[in-house]
């Protein structure tokens, strides 16, 4: 019960912001190199406060080094750097597969820190997930795969018959909805776990390198796709070294390189230098 | 909440049967070794009852014979007989004369009569005090008690050691109580044994269902199934493998219940072999529950070591 609550609160603040974060982007101009963008847009969907994630096996070397940021409702970001800078750790903190070293997380101003572990499930079912390798159902349709996603978190067969052909209508795969994962090309199947993410209507979507296996056409396509679900409100945070498309859509751009912050840009490219 | 806490359930119930068919061999196997360690579990506890039975009946039996001196007066032989009526964990007294102890000898030497005629119509069996108790485990503290008495040492059979004209059957007890308590330890020895493999094979093919499904699971984590919801169906999986094969043992036992144990006490009518039905169903409930024990325990071990959630 306290969960859907929370979910509802958290809907709120995201769709009454959603107007001043559209104005502020259209105003805003480029910002070089790190700086602390002073916003007011209400209450941060993600913040960062002076993060660390240093791994067992690299004691050395932390995958991410004070990183301080924050994320507000409405916004499209992408996370941008070489690999092995920190962009998979970032991700991971934020779906708390793992922990941070030191400093705190905040989503939707919950400390993930003082989160317990029976939680952490809430935690998920408010945040869409999409990856590189798609993590399909081989053995599951279409329907399937994205009605599992409803299925285990207790969802009646009714919300399922709606919702799901709903989704896969948004993501352009309605005719699909009985083809197995094999038989349909990269980009349909990064469509399926991008309508498996957002059916149940999470107000943060997180995807990495949701484009890596993707030829330029399937990623423009998909890029489209997110655009217009982050055009619902749903705030939507891309982790790519995709240069083409971030230069094309001239969104947000947090870079990280070693683990450090390098840049905080509103409305940047891939590159530091234009 | 009702409704969806039943979808559930059915869910990890259908979960639970694929993971049946995917690793048929392992599910097998634990099935198989849980019938086992069941089935025996259930034949202790049987055989138990039995053995218990046997010793209440030989416990019955416990008597001390009291051997009294021919020319012993029965003055003394009443103030004994009194003394014994007074000790505690003694049920009652008798008197065996001479001749009562003649007739019994001859009766029982019945299919031998050259014996009794070798006896020449002479009598050497002594009158006795015969005593019941009510405590086998008491009769060697009684025996002494009886053995130190001034006027028993007096009228004995034989009164350079008066405890030797005292026989009581102690040996027969204490081979018998031995004798059931190595059958427990062998007992609790090989179910241990057997618990440990059939607990083994159950987290094994949980295992193998975990690892089966780990693609699955990782999905299921990061679309936010709550952690229960993860667990369930490795859980139903374990409980269903040990219910299957509790129900192997139930009816293995059954059949013993139904067809040897009859054949047994019609070959040994001596042995007091009958076991309550209600004996048979307290066991089975104990079968069930102690499946269900291993079962979950198992699947909740290989849960621990591979579903981090």
């Amino acid at each position: 019960m306290t969960n859907e609550s929370s979910t509802e609160e958290f809907a709120d603040t995201q769709t009454s912001s959603h107007a001043e974060v559209v104005s502020n982007l259209t105003t805003s101009l480029p910002v070089v190199d790190v700086e602390e963008t002073t916003r007011n847009l209400g209450n941060p969907v993600i913040a960062f406060d002076h993060v660390s994630k240093v791994y067992d096996a690299q004691p050395k070397k932390p995958a991410l080094d004070d990183v301080s940021l924050k994320i507000f409702p409405g916004e499209f970001i992408f996370l941008v750097g070489h690999s092995g800078s920190g962009k998979s750790t970032f991700i991971n903190l934020i779906i708390r597969q793992l922990k941070p070293s030191h400093g705190s997380i905040y989503i939707a101003n919950e400390d993930l820190k003082n989160m317990r572990n029976w939680r952490v499930p809430y935690l998920r079912r408010n945040i869409g997930c999409v990856f590189q390798d798609f993590k399909l159902l081989p053995n599951k349709t279409v329907f399937e795969n994205v009605a599992f996603a409803l299925e285990v978190i207790g969802k009646s067969r009714h919300v399922i018959r709606t919702q799901v052909p709903e989704v896969l209508r948004l993501v352009g795969l309605e005719d699909k909805a009985n083809k197995l994962p094999d038989q349909l090309s990269g980009g349909e199947q990064q469509r399926v776990s991008i309508a498996r993410a957002i059916v149940n209507r999470p107000p943060l979507l997180v995807c990495d390198e949701p484009t890596g296996n993707l030829d330029p056409q399937n990623s423009r396509g998909i890029m489209d796709l997110l655009e217009r679900i982050n055009r619902t409100g749903t705030t939507v945070l891309v982790a790519t070294h995709d240069r083409e498309m971030v230069d094309n859509m001239r969104r947000r751009v947090i870079e990280l390189e070693g683990g450090r912050l390098m840049r905080d840009q509103d409305r940047g490219v891939y590159g530091r230098h234009v | 909440m009702c409704t969806v806490a039943m979808s559930s359930l059915f869910y990890f119930f259908r979960e639970s049967l694929t993971g049946f068919s995917r690793n048929l061999s392992t599910t097998l196997g634990s099935i198989i070794t849980i019938f086992l360690s069941l089935l025996i579990i259930g034949l202790f506890c049987i055989v138990g009852v039995v053995v218990n039975n046997v010793v209440a009946s030989v416990e019955e039996q416990v008597s001390i014979t009291c051997y009294v001196a021919d020319e012993a007066s029965d003055a003394d032989i009443k103030t004994v007989e009194n003394y014994i009526t007074g000790l505690d964990g003694v049920e009652s007294v008798s008197f065996t004369t001479k001749d009562e102890a003649m007739e019994n000898f001859t009766k029982s030497m019945s299919s031998n009569t050259d014996i009794v005629g070798q006896l020449d119509g002479e009598n050497p069996l002594p009158a006795s005090i015969n005593v019941d108790l009510n405590e086998a485990q008491e009769v060697s503290s009684i025996a002494e008690q009886i053995a130190a008495n001034e006027t028993f040492k007096k009228i004995c059979d034989e009164p350079s050691d008066p405890a030797s004209s005292l026989q009581y059957g102690q040996k027969t007890v204490d081979k018998l109580f031995s004798l059931t308590n190595s059958i427990r330890y062998i007992g609790i020895g090989l179910i241990v044994l057997l618990v440990v493999i059939a607990f083994i094979f159950i987290s094994n093919s949980v295992r193998l269902a975990i690892l089966a499904r780990k693609r699955e699971i990782e999905i299921m984590r990061l679309v936010g199934a709550s952690n229960g919801f993860i667990r369930g169906p490795f859980l139903m999986e374990g409980a269903l493998h040990a219910i299957i094969g509790a129900g192997f043992a139930i009816a293995a036992l059954e059949v013993i219940h139904r067809v040897a144990l009859p054949r047994i006490s019609e070959t040994l009518p001596w042995l007091p072999i009958d076991v309550a039905a209600s004996t048979f169903i307290l066991v089975y409930l104990l079968l069930i529950v102690a499946g269900l024990v291993i079962g979950l325990l198992g699947s909740s071990f290989s849960m621990r070591r591979y579903l981090k959630v």
